[in-house]
């Protein structure tokens, strides 16, 4: 695992399928090989009547292992544990209840070319499988810290993306934290990486997604 | 022989895409009624004289060849024709395959030798006087790595000292490059043995991991240019500065992932960053952009 960076995938008048299929002929073109598929899931509880919200995320990559947010409206605190986390919160059931409708996923090819790992995700929403958009995920393997790799992994995105890259760095790095200095401007871009840091840039993309399929009913 | 075979088969090509362009004329004639008779048959008596010398050149190339004088001597691959079993009828191709990538570890192998030759490389140091070519070691070398190691200052790199046989002569230096990298360097006397490049989260602390390459291309290709510095750097007469160039070398690499290639000014090439350093200038380039 190294720095990833997700970036959704603007549409252009494609369809979903349609989309991840060129993408997937522009890889292997450039000499990706295909090794399996990937799965990230997100499923929210809430609590019956706190504002307080737990969302419960998987990752292929990451079998064996649940990574959980608890969300309080101000604070986000992740944590990671094994798998029977998720009966765990089936037993909490009646404090904390799933909601199905905004259960979203991302899925799709997963390949390899070099030291990087391109995932091509289709993003689905609630049981009937709403297709939502495309996330990119690019996990340049070697590299531990963002700020070290960014400019390398965005030169990756421009190669593979064309003018739809991303010239930015992701918000989720550059977003300043609470710390314990308040004279100290904290954010991510230069910590080490680790596993939970592509959970949470996929829950922040889920949630907009979420947005906006609730607008319309606002 | 096998000339003489080539270039009738060469002729019979040639015959053959000559044939066919008479046959497109005349198919596109048909077609295009427009086209007036007599620059058409100009066209189609050119080509078929075309075939006409292609069709000799074959009937010489052809006659040129030799019988063979008996049934071709195989080898035990003969008996490959007796093969039944359909799983086994791939092996002939193959074993054509490895034969000539046998052939060619052969004639890669001879012009490496003739390379190396040319220049030595030769990594102890013989005095001609001793009979027994004992490689020369300093009179103790602990306390000279120590020294060196304690006098190299460079940022953002930590090298530690481990001598896990228990013996003065061979140390274990471990250098952390930022968050960048791992390096294991053996040192005999003051000598480099061998240099191990990780990444930054790959296991070095067994000894056995000093053994096992880097599990990402980028590291793997450093180690590649470690190997080549070691010996760019080597000097038998003046060891601590050679092995203190070479650290100073490694400690360039903290930007591997941060710094363009100077030539070209990208970072990726073949999907890889620049992994090649300069070894006067320490200049961040590509494998390819060297020369
Ligand atoms: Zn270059």
């Amino acid at each position: 695992m190294g720095v990833t960076i997700l970036t959704p995938y603007p549409l252009q008048n494609k369809s979903g399928a349609e989309a991840i299929e060129e993408l997937s002929k522009r890889l292997l073109a450039l000499g990706a090989t295909q090794a399996g598929q990937f799965l990230v899931d997100g499923d929210i509880f809430e609590h019956s009547f706190k504002k307080i919200k737990i969302h419960v995320m998987h990752n292929s990559e990451y079998p064996a292992s649940v990574f959980s947010i608890l969300d309080n409206g101000q604070k986000q605190i992740p944590l990671i544990t094994d798998l029977i986390f998720d009966l765990l919160m089936l037993k909490v059931n009646p404090i904390y209840s799933s909601k199905k409708m905004i259960k979203i996923e991302s899925k799709g090819p997963r390949f390899e070319l070099g030291d990087f790992l391109v995932k091509l995700g289709s993003v689905t929403m609630s049981q009937n499988q709403n297709f939502k958009g495309i996330l990119i995920e690019v996990d340049y393997r070697p590299c531990l810290v963002p700020a070290f790799c960014w400019d390398l992994i965005k030169e990756f995105l421009q190669g593979l993306l064309g003018q739809q890259a991303p010239t930015a760095i992701p918000g989720y790095f550059t977003n300043t934290l609470p710390s314990n200095n308040p004279n100290q401007h904290y954010h991510r871009f230069n910590d080490t990486y680790q596993p939970i840091d592509t959970v949470q840039q996929y829950l922040e993309h889920f949630n907009n997604y979420r947005k906006q399929s609730q607008a319309p009913t606002i | 022989m096998e000339n003489q075979i080539n270039s009738a088969i060469n002729a019979i090509k040639l015959l053959r895409s000559s044939v066919s362009n008479v046959f497109e004329t005349t198919l596109s004639a048909q077609n295009n009624s427009i086209q007036d008779e007599s620059s058409f048959l100009l066209e189609l008596q050119d080509q078929l004289s075309t075939v006409d010398v292609n069709f000799k050149s074959i009937e010489s190339t052809i006659n040129a060849l030799n019988v063979p004088s008996g049934p071709f001597t195989l080898g035990n691959t003969a008996v490959l024709n007796h093969e039944a079993d359909p799983d086994r009828q791939g092996v002939y191709t193959d074993l054509v395959n490895s034969y000539n990538w046998y052939e060619k570890t052969h004639l890669y192998s001879a012009l490496a030798n003739t390379m190396l030759s040319q220049n030595s490389l030769k990594r102890s140091f013989y005095t001609s006087s001793n009979k027994r070519r004992r490689p020369t070691v300093p009179v103790n070398p602990a306390q000279l790595v120590d020294h060196m190691i304690n006098s190299i200052n460079t940022n953002n790199m930590t090298i530690k000292v481990y001598r896990p046989f228990g013996t003065p002569t061979s140390a274990f230096l471990h250098v952390n490059l930022s968050r960048v990298m791992k390096a294991a360097i053996i040192l005999r006397g003051l000598v480099i043995e061998l240099v191990t490049v990780k990444g930054f989260n790959e296991p070095l602390d067994s000894v056995d991991d000093h053994w096992i390459e880097s599990r990402y291309a980028v590291f793997r290709k450093i180690q590649d240019h470690a190997h080549c510095a070691m010996l760019h750097f080597y000097s038998p007469t003046f060891a601590e500065l050679a092995t203190r160039s070479f650290i100073t070398w490694l400690a360039s690499y903290s930007n591997i992932f941060s710094e363009p290639c100077k030539r070209c000014q990208r970072f990726l090439l073949n999907n890889l960053p620049p992994t090649y350093r300069d070894f006067r200038s320490l200049e961040p380039l590509h494998e390819e952009c060297r020369h």
